[in-house]
């Protein structure tokens, strides 16, 4: 029985690109379902993220999902962060649909290289000055408002940097699609900041909090991006069943041969496994601000994401390169191994935290 | 540096070998672990702590460089008298 509170992205084509469905999340007053108390200033709640995400995947495109998916988990949680009346006002009216907001971390530089980003932020007595360009920044072409991470001191320490709320309507500020069918539902695009002059009060958190504040929301971006993985290779493992059992082999279908279903039970372990890990970690993340447990999430849904999506296309066979099938499906969804921290990125945050994960799997006193 | 500093310091330190550190208000703190992301925590851990926030002049590398010159700026930040502003040696 299909949930009334979902009628309003219903009402959406399939198709709907991400500002459209942002929109009627808020407008729907869903958004602040994702959040405890549903303000989104107290955290994640990540049931109700999941639910939202869930509710997402199964209408929209990847590429609409990572529209929304960014905002939920990490563009309006650290919108938060700001206290003066300009980014309450932004808050309030990304909170109602009414605008998308992009996250603008990554730079010209390599994303897995974020201390080395480039844009800078000038810091006056009573104004801020930003200068540099971001690129592959989902919700660029929509935005209403720029998410910015600066440097307002030279060097690679992590007090360097600075959050700058920045209006896409301000002067200097120039916006390009990037040239990706794939991801062109997202509003994906690149963004140049040239001498964009702003008030004080467009500082979010403090000046010097830029990375520590971006540990702490990239944290639930990583949990949002492994619930959202369970939610799409479930529904591809839906999918792929209903295609096997209905695909005559022989005297049977598809689904009877044991290659087959072994290759397709693969896949159910994998979501199992990984849906079991979320739940066991989501609360160390939400509530705790764990960077190790929201680098195994993030690992764990490009692996599973990797391989089921994979192995179910395999099962498709020709079917699979239709207009919009799953080989399309499966490209856009490299996005998991990529995007919120590279699959290096947080293999790298696991290993360092390899003598704490060990010592957490030891059963006491049974050790020699 | 007091004693719930100092507490709040040692699961941030690795040490090279075996043995025990000995902190002083020298101590590198990024030659025993404390990288960007371990820093990151132990401000977070500072201000939770302590019940204060560290100026935003003070967030730079100078303040993180050894365990002396951050205890300095947090006890710069706290009621008279509830730091004692010089460092004694500490082991952690």
């Amino acid at each position: 029985m299909p949930d009334a509170r979902y009628a309003p992205l219903d009402a959406l084509p399939r198709t709907a690109p991400g500002a459209q469905v942002w929109a009627a999340l808020g407008g729907a007053g869903l958004t602040a379902g994702a959040y405890r108390d549903r303000r989104p200033g107290t955290g994640i709640d990540p049931a109700g993220l999941a639910d939202l995400l869930t509710a997402v995947d199964a209408r929209f495109s990847v590429a609409a999902t990572l529209s929304v998916s960014v905002q939920l988990a990490t563009a309006l949680p650290l919108l938060t962060t700001g206290r003066a009346p300009v980014a309450r006002q932004a808050l309030d009216g990304a909170l109602a649909g009414r605008a998308t907001l992009a996250l603008a971390a990554t730079d010209v530089t390599a994303g897995t290289d974020l201390t080395a980003l480039r844009t800078e932020l000038r810091i006056e007595d009573d104004a801020l000055d930003v200068t540099g360009e971001k690129n592959w920044i989902a919700n660029t072409t929509t935005a209403a408002h720029f998410l910015v991470l600066a440097r307002h001191r030279p060097g690679r320490h992590f007090t360097h940097f600075t959050w700058v709320l920045v209006p896409a309507d301000a002067p200097g500020v120039t916006v390009r699609p990037a040239d990706s069918a794939l991801f062109a539902a997202s509003g994906a695009g690149h963004v140049t900041f040239d001498g964009v002059r702003l008030g004080r009060d467009h500082v979010l958190g403090r000046v010097g909090l830029g990375l520590p504040l971006f540990a702490r929301h990239i944290g639930t971006e990583r949990l949002a991006g492994a619930q959202w993985g369970v939610a799409l290779c479930r529904r591809v493992l839906a999918d792929t069943h209903r295609r096997l059992a209905g695909r005559p082999h022989g005297d049977g279908a598809l689904w009877d041969r044991d290659a087959v279903r072994q290759r397709f039970a693969a896949g159910l372990l994998r979501v199992r496994a990984l849906h079991a890990l979320t739940v066991e970690l989501a609360d160390q993340v939400a509530l705790r601000h764990d960077a190790t447990a929201a680098a195994t999430l993030k690992a764990a849904a490009g692996a599973t994401v990797h391989h089921v999506l994979a192995d179910c296309a395999q099962l498709w066979g020709a079917a699979g390169f239709t207009t919009g099938g799953i080989q399309e499906l499966r490209a856009q969804a490299a996005l998991f191994g990529i995007g919120g921290g590279a699959d290096e990125v947080v293999l790298g945050t696991l290993a360092d935290a390899a003598e704490d994960v060990l010592a957490a799997l030891e059963r006491p006193g049974t050790l020699p | 540096m007091d004693a719930r500093f100092t507490a709040l310091l040692r699961p941030f330190l690795k040490p090279a070998g075996p043995g025990e550190i000995t902190l002083t208000p020298d101590t590198d703190l990024r030659k025993l672990g404390v990288d960007s992301m371990q820093a990151i925590e132990l401000l977070f851990a500072v201000e939770d702590t302590f019940g204060i926030s560290l100026p935003d002049e003070e967030l730079n590398d100078t303040t993180f460089a050894t365990a002396g010159s951050l205890w300095n700026v947090i006890a710069a930040q706290l009621p008279a008298g509830a730091g004692d502003g010089t460092a004694g040696r500490e082991t952690a």
